[in-house]
């Protein structure tokens, strides 16, 4: 059984080839797969010269990286987070073998708990301002509602969307191509420092990473792994969005679409996806709402994952009151202090908190519980 | 003497304004001049007095009476002057050899028999008269035990001119000093009734002791008004300065209270007009509107979406500042409106949007319509927000039966000192009125209570308004009899703030 020691080499190792791998390479994700991260790392620094691919990031590996790579992520005001660590968002194994050796996060927030709640609001940097506006009010709406909005930071679309999120007081994640020091573009400075001071911003490249072309093609797959549905605002008919809405197609989360003018082409991209049947159709952020929630209820692909909000925050009594809510259906404050055998006041307080704990929900019914993770079809 | 200078008052918005009402009796033709910006009921008042003054045993002077009353430039309206202008006729004329009115105010209407009436705004008028340094003040009876508690003025009560005469000359005044009216036992509702609701009714203490604005949502019959109503009941007695300062207000409007040491409660139906709520000014004549009613007290908005919506949107100033301002062109100023709000809201239109909704017959655009008329300012300024629910016959027959108004309000005035001992040389004495700047910078909970807040603002998306909790948690330490929240009292602060209710934060 891999011990202490070994989960601390194996993420060492992972992180190890976060910098020296180009993201997205299937090939090492297949290697890491198969024999672990420590193992694939000594093969590829140990195999003699086979292919110029293998043998540029063995010279990177040689080269790249520093000694404590979380010492330098803290310089940068980032966390690394790896398959290994609690805050591992485990959508991301969707990518198969794709999927990232380590992200660097930058920003308060847990990137798992947002993420399970998030959709991704992507466009073109070309946008008109009926598209800007869209993606600004929509990611309102959505924030209001307390979805995390998902974007790439990038003109148009993308900023808008991050923009309409953190005006409404929502949070939003920015999923960036180059390193989390490294804001591009550069005029979004200050909206992405702002994202990193009121959500996160996240990336797979390390930091001082600059951004390459074939570094946002898999930072959108990134995007689409990482939220629960793919909106697309506004999208030309060939354009990094539409890479970023096959992505999450490939993965069989919803895609949304935004219907334009006929006339514009800006809109194109969209209506083909409609007209192709890879995109629903949607007027209103209600629209989306309800989509979500769908999928919500809809998304069983395996067992039920564990419930990613850690119950140790929680005082005894709290665990009582949560314990004293129904699987299903919902329960007056009264009953339920009842239920739990303690006095009305304490079950309020307990409910407060958990309330704000995101543990149960409260409307004119009474309390139920608040479920993060995917319920079966049949539950 | 041909010339009698005599102090009388005027209302002037909600406050007295000292007048010096000066007398001239000089020769000519017989006849009366009022001058100085008298408005018909003062002009009418020669008329009054002249009769007044014949039914008693005086003359009037057969001269020219010209009376002055400065300063000149205050409009004065009330029948109130009548009292120093036939005191001022009768020293100018030599009928009052040697009385010294140099340090006495006179408030009062008279009748063509010389009884003297009571008038509008007389505790008003005499704080107006000791702030102009007079030491006595002499009024109607049904006055004097209006103002007999205020220190500083003697108060001197007279049944008609003729008794104003006698005391001029000396006499005595005993048999009409006033008995002040002994304090009437609490009236009101009292706590102890409320069946069911123990956590409302833990609430209404945290808003007693805290100062919090609180919104009470639920189906029609809930207990809602009951509720609201035992409000007052918990609130401390007010100050002798505030406890002037209220009836002053109240004089003016021409409302007596049963005791004036306990804060005012005012519940306009929601029907009232903006003016009705906010105040109005008809010519110079201020009407203070339920705001300025319920100043240190507890302002009551029943089915508040109901509201005009200029009734909610004028507010918001009050709720601000604590202040509301008039601009009418007869009068413009500021209104004293530092109520504490309790708004109670149906669920719906219908008010049937409760358990599983079934009996609600309303359409889901007038349910979101009629939850946003509350939304944006106004909502943002409450900190206890409750949602009530009609308590089983299982829970009723469980109560214990809650302590009752005297005994909630004996710990709210302890969390009160507590509260206003740590605030002390500081501009507000509530933990409802902590600036949000100072909030989070002077004070902060005690570790657990910050672990607490801090881990639900890094983890959860939904924290709302953390300040309305710190200050809620301040008030519940408070309670408690604690020096710093701790991680109980901020978790007691969440579940004061209406988890669901869908009210932005």
């Amino acid at each position: 059984m891999a011990g202490v020691s070994d989960g601390v080499a194996e993420r060492r190792a992972l992180i190890r080839l976060a910098h020296g791998v180009e993201p997205g390479d299937a090939r090492i994700g297949r290697l890491v797969a198969e024999s672990g991260a420590v193992a694939a790392l000594a093969r590829l620094r140990d195999t003699g010269r086979g292919s110029v691919h293998l043998d540029g990031i063995r010279a990177r590996l040689a080269s790249a990286g520093p000694d404590d790579p979380d010492a330098r992520a803290t310089e940068v005001g980032a966390a690394i987070v790896t398959r290994l660590d609690r805050d591992w968002p485990s959508q991301l194994d969707d990518l198969g073998h794709q999927a990232p050796f380590a992200l660097w996060v930058s920003g308060a927030a847990s990137l798992r708990l947002l993420a399970l709640r998030s959709v991704a609001v992507v466009g073109a940097r070309a946008c008109t301002a009926y598209g800007e506006e869209v993606a600004r009010s929509w990611s309102a709406e959505l924030g209001g509602e307390r979805w995390s909005v998902l974007s790439g930071g990038a003109y148009g679309i993308d900023a808008a969307a991050h923009r309409g999120a953190l005006a409404a007081g929502g949070t939003t994640i920015c999923v960036l191509a180059g390193g989390v020091d490294m804001p591009y573009p550069r005029a979004h400075d200050a909206l992405i420092a702002r994202i990193a001071d009121e959500g996160l911003v996240v990336s797979e490249s390390p930091p001082g990473e600059s951004v390459r072309r074939q570094r946002f093609l898999s930072r959108n797959r990134l995007i689409a792994a990482l939220s629960r549905a793919t909106l697309v605002v506004e999208a030309a008919a060939r354009s990094g969005t539409i890479a970023t809405a096959r992505a999450a197609a490939a993965m069989n989360r919803p895609v949304l679409a935004v219907p334009g003018p006929v006339t514009s082409p800006a809109s194109a991209g969209c209506h083909r996806m409609i007209r192709d049947g890879d995109a629903l159709l949607v007027e209103s952020p209600g629209d989306v709402l309800d989509l979500l929630d769908l999928s919500h209820a809809s998304h069983s692909h395996g067992p039920v994952a564990p419930d990613p909000r850690p119950r140790d925050g929680l005082a005894a009594r709290e665990r009582t009151v949560l314990d004293a809510v129904p699987s299903r259906g919902t329960v007056t404050a009264e009953a339920l202090a009842a239920a739990a055998a303690v006095p009305i006041q304490e079950a309020w307080a307990a409910l407060g908190v958990l309330e704000a704990g995101g543990w149960v929900l409260a409307d004119a019914e009474g309390w139920r519980l608040a479920r993060l993770t995917p319920r079966r079809r049949d539950a | 003497m041909a010339l009698a200078k005599v102090h009388g008052v005027v209302v002037w918005g909600v406050s007295g304004a000292l007048v010096r009402v000066e007398v001239d009796v000089s020769s000519g033709l017989p006849s009366v001049g009022v001058i100085g910006l008298p408005d018909t009921s003062v002009s009418e008042s020669r008329w009054r007095v002249r009769s007044a003054v014949a039914s008693i045993d005086a003359t009037w002077p057969n001269q020219r009476v010209t009376i002055s009353l400065s300063p000149a430039e205050v409009p004065k309206n009330g029948a109130g002057l009548d009292l120093p202008i036939a005191v001022g006729v009768l020293l100018a004329s030599d009928q009052l050899p040697g009385a010294d009115v140099s340090a006495t105010t006179f408030i009062g209407e008279l009748g063509l028999d010389g009884r003297l009436r009571p008038t509008r705004g007389a505790m008003a008028g005499a704080l107006a008269a000791r702030a102009g340094g007079l030491d006595r003040i002499i009024v109607a009876p049904q006055n004097a035990s209006e103002i007999a508690r205020l220190p500083g003025i003697a108060v001197v009560s007279a049944r008609d001119l003729a008794g104003v005469v006698a005391i001029l000359r000396g006499a005595d005044p005993g048999e009409n000093v006033p008995v002040p009216p002994e304090r009437e036992a609490l009236e009101g509702p009292d706590l102890c009734d409320v069946r069911g609701h123990d956590h409302a009714r833990f609430a209404l203490a945290v808003a007693a002791a805290g100062g919090h604005h609180m919104a009470l949502v639920g189906p029609p019959g809930v207990g809602k008004t009951m509720l609201a109503e035992r409000l007052p009941g918990l609130l401390p007695d007010l100050d002798d300065e505030t406890a002037v300062e209220v009836a002053a207000i109240h004089s003016v409007a021409g409302l007596t209270r049963p005791d004036v040491t306990r804060p005012p409660y005012r519940a306009p139906h929601h029907s009232a007009s903006s003016a009705a709520l906010l105040g109005a000014a008809q010519g110079h004549r201020v009407r203070p509107g339920a705001v300025t009613l319920a100043h240190r007290g507890v302002l009551f908005l029943d089915e508040a979406p109901e509201f005009s919506r200029p009734s909610l949107e004028g507010l918001r100033q009050p709720l601000e500042s604590g202040q509301v301002s008039l601009h009418r062109s007869g009068w413009a100023g500021l209104l004293p409106a530092a109520f504490q709000l309790v708004l109670a809201a149906n669920p719906c239109p219908c008010g049937q949007r409760t358990g599983n909704g079934a009996g609600c017959s309303c359409p889901a655009q007038a349910v979101r319509r009629y939850a946003s008329r509350l939304s944006g300012p106004l909502v943002d300024r409450i900190d206890i927000r409750m949602w009530l629910t009609q308590p089983s016959g299982a829970e009723l027959a469980a109560q214990q039966g809650g302590d009752d108004s005297a005994t909630v309000r004996a710990r709210v005035v302890q969390a009160r000192a507590r509260a206003s001992h740590r605030f002390a040389g500081l501009p507000w004495a509530t933990n409802a009125a902590i600036p949000a700047g100072r909030l989070r910078r002077d004070w902060r909970p005690s570790s657990g209570g910050a672990d607490l807040l801090a881990d639900l603002e890094r983890r959860a998306v939904n924290l709302r308004g953390p300040d309305r909790v710190l200050r809620m948690a301040w008030t519940v330490a408070d309670l408690a009899g604690r020096d710093r929240p701790g991680r109980d009292d901020v978790a007691v602060a969440l579940g004061l703030r209406g988890a669901g209710l869908g009210w932005p934060a």
